[in-house]
């Protein structure tokens, strides 16, 4: 048994003289799209190491070991997931990227993408050979035409260069990866939609089970992660699990990608170690908020948001420290919202996001946030809210809580329920007066 | 595995879903998006259930149990579960009943309310309706929704025969999973997303021939038969569950009848033949039992013209004439004739020293030696097709897409078919290598066969001999054929499916019946009429057949029989002492007869029919008014009081009790499911010569040809009668897509409408039979329309 004392060090601060920008190294760095960039940071060397020195099952353990998190926003340990793969049994297995990022709020995939494509490439060629995949699928965004650009400039780069194809490193590993762009539906970030609509098919989620390991793209198994997920394979592997898992709390290793919107002084990505504090994001790398503050979304627009005060920042930003909030991590996307905007409009500009991105598969969705929701935040911000209306949102809300087929119907309630807990008065206000309580109706600027 | 619903204690097989467990334990939850056929998809959101189940410990392997009861503590999931797509765990507990439970369903059905019209007074779902009915039991019985709902096209027509009400619409996807899991056409799909979301096609209309199930298995009023659109309220109709006589199947359907008219055909459950499907045909091909020009009464020939008689009078006449009449009588019923009316129609020939006899019968046996049953086709893992299932026996069809599903029709509960069978998913894989389809043209199975075989017409003799052999045969190389005779042998279950080509040819069915043999195959025979099975069984057969019948009689007497669509045999015809034709309406042969009898229709008979596996189906008469019609019962009832002799078949109960000697079955009220009870098969006298050279393919069809015209809505949507040429063809002798032309086969004259195909071989040319003519190879000169009209 490990003793307090015995316990290594954890780095969970920027100011860690040990701390250095991992993911995010060659984010903003002239050039860095482009192989030779790449190759001279060292680049690939962590996907050689793999496919030469390590085997599989080393790869999926020492992932493991690293106690790296799905970094897409449910936080599932990718060693783990890796290892639900089905064994070998001559099927096509396919490794996906969900590069899908259209959560409100979040915006890190993107630069990696942008200025780091084969950080990506070199990490999906690790997890394949992790999972024994030959092939990879890369679904890109459909509005980030940038990184499919710098993706598709890339992978033409990495085939020319023998770092994609046949035999890798003088492996027999061979790898593939199919980059393929979406059509602009948020519900494609959910991994089984995902799948169909890779596979040409309608945008809905799958019944789970099963699950994509035993059947994912084209009933194959399949393994799915997020683009921050793979960036981060390649330094687990390049420096290995024990430096990795020297940064965070216990519950989160590693570096994670902070994204800071809203009246910041300078909003952006930026890079911490897991269980830093709002704070130190917030004030420190942000610049500070340049108004007054009322409250914060930790995690990208479904993550329930939080009052801005002392204790929310001093919360650390880790997976396990925010849910005892009661709210997520998520994508680690920090929205800010202004003590004078209404928050009855800024959540409804929230809910009138997820109406127009349900799938229209399961009734709570289609007819609740789609439908009946969205009325209603209607009827209260053009000011014909009357007594009861606010009770009715709290109801139809408790009604639609956990009894959708996939995620988004309560990602939509995060914002709603939670604008509800903290500024209950503000919807009364509105609803009783026609007015609101503040009256920014505009989200940014002042 | 144990399961615990509410206070009810089941003990089920695993794989079962928990909402299967709650019907079988006696409870009820609403659901719309689940179909006892089709994959379950966790849509509607209705079937909530809380539900729990003991964790075992990882490290002793023991269940967690309860520190005070020693009973293994119970983990309830965090959220309520759709029970449809949750599957049982061992010692499982599913809550139904508790208040937090019902809160979420009348929420979820408030939810389901807020667009819909709530139209009921106006929809013809009204009354049947799941929406409705699960609204009343589930429902708060009001909303809180203030809002105007969606507005949406109200009556939109997907294709001729059925009608959308995008309002009513519920988007439980039953339809748009229907068409790709059942028929594997997919013609529709959702279109649009969130609250805009809505059913649509790509192009004009629903190309399939099985369209119209989606209207059974819509929960609400959005997708509508349009034949019978505004014709009645659910209550207002008589519902009669009877069997399709319009194909060899015994498909179940259910036939609602209203003021003596019948406003519309749906399908109805046999689990054992068509599970809920019916084709287009079947549903949409009634309209004709109410035509105009209905026979309604007897005709007496007096002179030129045929004058309107009573049964009596038309009876006293046949009596009288029949004194001084020659002594060769015949007696002929069509084959989809029932069982009784075959008693009837051998004790009339018997009384009158003639010979009875049905047609169409192929030259071969239709009962099989070692039969097939539609489950041996579902579950088979080698199925050899030859012929056109699609077009002869649609049900087949379906049934054989059953089985490249590979799921086995499921066990029944309590409750009966299960509501979500865990094993079906959407947009499954499909077996396709384990299907050949051989046929002399390129059938619409082809589309889903793994290999298809396409041999020059009337060479079915030389192709299983190739099969059997494995050397070339029917210009089919020795690779292909071997191969497929492996794949019947490696089979557990291998069927051999043999369509009317082969049938048409004694020698051909020999050679299949010595393949199936040879590799211990199952054989499916598909008859050419409903009760083909059962009057061959029956022996309504004489030596020579038909042909001899109608040349070498005095008297004839036909049931629903036409020969004189031929010139020639018309001319024979008017030669006859007498000529008695029971038929629904005039044709060729009725302008011959001295006395017409008005005929009841498949839909208005009582009896008795045996489809293509051996399996004995009752047959309900539906209230409908046709006159005086009769049966041919009725015919041989009044004829026999007009002789002065009881003759078995006078009535049902008559025929059955001389059934019951000769069959052995009991034929009264038999199982919905029917009785499968196949006969042995036995040598038969070859009734047509093989015609081996020929031009024209005479195909079955799913659209029956003799009634089309009086079918409207069916003829709207899939067009007259076609006559199908290879496109080299067409060119060759100057065809024009479109172009009406009279096909004159022997002295049959035909019209049709010629439709320019890759489907139709070179050199043949495919044109759909009517009842009287022999299906296969023979030779036809086509003729412009315009011609005709000059001439």
């Amino acid at each position: 048994m490990t003793t307090i004392a015995e316990k290594p060090q954890l780095i969970s601060s920027r100011k860690d003289a040990q701390f250095e920008v991992t993911l995010y190294k060659n984010v903003g760095v002239e050039g860095a799209h482009t192989l030779e960039t790449y190759l001279e940071g060292g680049g690939y060397k962590a996907a050689k190491k793999a496919l030469t020195t390590m085997t599989p099952e080393a790869v999926v353990d020492e992932v493991k070991r690293s106690g790296l998190r799905g970094r897409g926003g449910a936080g599932f340990p990718t060693g783990l997931k890796w290892s639900f793969m089905p064994k070998p049994d001559g099927r096509q297995r396919f490794i996906v990227c969900n590069a899908d990022e259209s959560e409100p709020g979040s915006f890190k995939d993107r630069y990696l993408m942008e200025d780091d494509p084969h950080q990506l490439l070199e990490g999906m060629v690790i997890a394949g050979y992790a999972i024994g995949a030959t092939k990879g699928v890369l679904y890109v965004r459909g509005e980030y035409y940038k990184s499919y650009e710098r993706l598709r400039e890339a992978l033409a780069e990495a085939t020319a260069g023998g770092y994609l194809g046949k035999g890798l490193f003088g492996s027999e590993f061979d790898f593939e990866i199919i980059l393929h762009r979406g059509a602009g539906a948020y519900i494609c970030g959910e991994e089984t939609s995902l799948m169909n609509s890779f596979e040409g098919l309608r945008a809905n989620p799958r019944l789970k089970p099963p699950f994509p390991a035993q059947a994912g793209v084209y009933g194959l198994p399949t393994t799915i992660n997020n683009v921050e997920s793979f960036a981060s394979a390649v330094h687990i592997i390049a420096k290995g699990a024990d430096w990795y898992a020297s940064m965070g709390t216990d519950d989160s290793k590693g570096t994670k990608l902070y994204q800071v919107s809203g009246p910041a002084a300078k909003p952006g990505v930026y890079e911490l170690p897991m269980g830093a504090t709002f704070r130190e994001l917030i004030f420190e790398l942000a610049g500070g908020p340049t108004e007054p503050i009322k409250a914060l979304i930790p995690g990208g627009s479904s993550t329930p948001m939080l009052a801005f005060n002392d204790e929310t920042l001093d919360t650390p930003m880790d997976y396990g420290s925010i849910a005892k909030k009661g709210s997520m991590l998520g994508t680690g996307g920090v929205i800010l919202i202004p003590q004078e905007k209404c928050i009855v409009n800024a959540t409804w500009n929230l809910v009138r996001f997820y109406a127009h991105e349900s799938c229209g598969k399961c009734t709570p969705c289609r007819e609740g946030i789609s439908g009946w929701m969205t009325k209603m935040y209607q009827k209260l911000v053009s000011g014909r809210g009357e007594a009861g209306d606010v009770e009715l949102i709290e109801i139809m809300s408790r009604n639609i809580k956990g009894k959708a087929f996939c995620p988004l119907a309560d990602a939509c309630l995060g914002p709603v329920q939670s604008s509800l807990a903290l500024f209950r008065d503000e919807y009364e206000h509105l609803a009783e007066h026609g007015t609101p309580k503040y009256t920014k109706t505009n989200w940014w600027s002042a | 595995m144990k399961v615990k619903v509410n206070d009810v204690e089941l003990d089920l097989e695993p794989g079962t879903s928990a909402i299967d467990a709650v019907f079988a334990a006696g409870y009820d939850v609403p659901y719309f998006c689940s179909q006892e056929y089709m994959s379950p998809i966790g849509a509607c959101r209705m079937c909530l259930g809380k539900v729990g189940a003991p964790r075992k410990d990882r490290e002793t392997n023991d269940w967690i149990r309860d520190a005070e009861t020693g009973e293994p503590q119970i983990f309830y999931f965090p959220n309520l579960m759709a029970t449809c797509t949750t599957a049982i765990m061992d010692g499982m507990v599913i809550d139904t009943l508790s208040k937090e439970v019902r809160q979420a369903q009348s929420g979820m059905m408030e939810f389901h309310l807020i667009n819909h019209p709530l139209d009921c007074p106006v929809c013809d779902k009204g009354g049947a309706c799941e929406l409705q009915d699960r609204a009343y039991e589930y429902g708060a019985g009001t909303s809180r929704f203030e809002f105007d709902k969606r507005h949406q096209e109200k009556h939109h027509a997907l294709s001729e025969l059925i009608t959308l009400d995008r309002e009513r619409c519920i988007h439980c996807k039953r339809c748009v999973r229907y068409f790709e899991e059942v028929p594997g056409d997919e013609v529709l799909d959702f279109i649009e997303r969130g609250g805009h979301t809505y059913i649509g096609t790509v192009d004009e209309g629903l190309p399939s021939y099985f369209t119209g199930n989606i209207t059974d298995i819509c929960p609400v009023g959005a997708l509508l038969d349009a034949t019978s659109r505004f014709r009645g309220r659910n209550w207002e109709y008589d519902h009669t569950r009877t069997v399709s006589l319009d194909d060899a199947s015994g498909a179940a359907i259910m036939v609602d009848a209203r003021t003596g008219r019948i406003e519309r055909v749906k399908g109805a459950r046999n689990t054992q033949v068509n599970l809920d499907w019916i084709d287009d045909s079947t549903r949409f091909g009634h309209e004709y039992v109410d035509a105009p020009d209905r026979l309604k009464t007897p005709l007496i020939r007096k002179g030129a013209l045929l004058e309107p008689a009573s049964w009596e009078e038309a009876a006293q006449f046949i009596a009288s004439r029949l004194a001084v009449a020659g002594k060769r009588v015949g007696v002929a019923v069509r084959s989809d004739a029932t069982l009784e009316e075959g008693v009837a129609a051998k004790a009339l020939a018997e009384h009158l020293r003639g010979h009875a006899e049905h047609f169409p019968r192929p030259a071969a046996s239709v009962i099989a030696e070692n039969p097939a049953t539609f489950t041996d086709v579902a579950t088979s893992d080698a199925i050899f097709v030859v012929g056109d299932p699609t077009e002869e026996v649609p049900t087949l069809d379906l049934r054989i897409k059953d089985a490249l599903r590979g799921v086995a029709p499921p066990e029944l509960l309590a409750h009966g078919v299960p509501i979500a069978d865990l094993r079906l998913k959407e947009r499954m894989p499909r077996k396709r290598s384990i299907l050949t389809v051989a046929a002399p043209y390129r059938t619409n199975l082809m589309r889903h066969a793994g290999q298809e075989l396409i041999y020059p017409a009337g060479q079915e003799e030389d192709l299983f001999g190739g099969v059997g052999s494995g050397k070339a045969g029917a210009s089919l190389a020795a690779e292909q054929l071997n191969q497929l005779k492996s794949a019947l042998s490696d089979a557990k279950k291998p069927v051999i499916i043999l369509g009317a080509f082969v049938l048409a040819s004694a020698a051909a069915t020999r050679a299949a019946e010595a393949l199936a043999e040879s590799v211990g195959a199952k054989v499916m025979k598909l008859g050419p009429m409903a009760n083909s099975y059962g009057l061959e069984a029956l022996e309504v057969t004489s030596d020579g057949g038909y042909a001899d019948l109608l040349t070498q009689s005095d008297v004839l007497i036909l049931s629903n029989l036409n020969p004189a669509q031929d010139v020639q045999i018309g001319e024979r015809l008017r030669n006859l002492d007498l000529l008695i034709v029971h038929d629904s309406f005039e044709t060729e042969t009725t302008g011959l007869a001295h006395v017409v009898l008005p005929a009841k229709t498949g839909y208005e008979k009582e009896g008795t029919v045996v489809n293509l596996e051996g399996r004995f189906l009752n047959v309900y008469p539906a209230p409908v008014d046709s006159g005086t019609s009769e049966d041919f019962i009725g015919v041989v009832r009044t004829l026999g009081e007009a002789l002065g002799v009881r003759l078995d078949g006078r009535s049902v109960r008559s025929a059955r009790r001389s059934l019951a000697k000769t069959l052995n079955h009991d034929l009264a009220a038999l199982p919905e499911e029917g009785l499968l009870a196949p006969v042995d098969a036995k040598e038969i006298g070859e009734t047509v010569a093989d015609t081996v050279a020929g031009n024209l393919l005479l195909t079955s069809s799913l659209l029956k040809v003799d009634r089309l015209r009086r079918n409207p809505k069916l003829r709207a949507a899939h067009g007259d009668v076609a006559l199908r040429v290879n496109p080299a063809d067409a060119e060759a002798q100057n065809l024009e897509a479109g172009a009406n032309v009279t096909v004159n086969i022997g002295g049959v004259a035909r019209s049709a409408t010629i439709k320019i195909t890759e489907d139709a071989p070179e050199g043949l040319m495919l044109l759909p039979a009517t009842f009287d003519q022999a299906l296969g190879l023979t030779s036809a000169e086509i003729v412009p329309a315009a011609d005709l009209v000059s001439a």
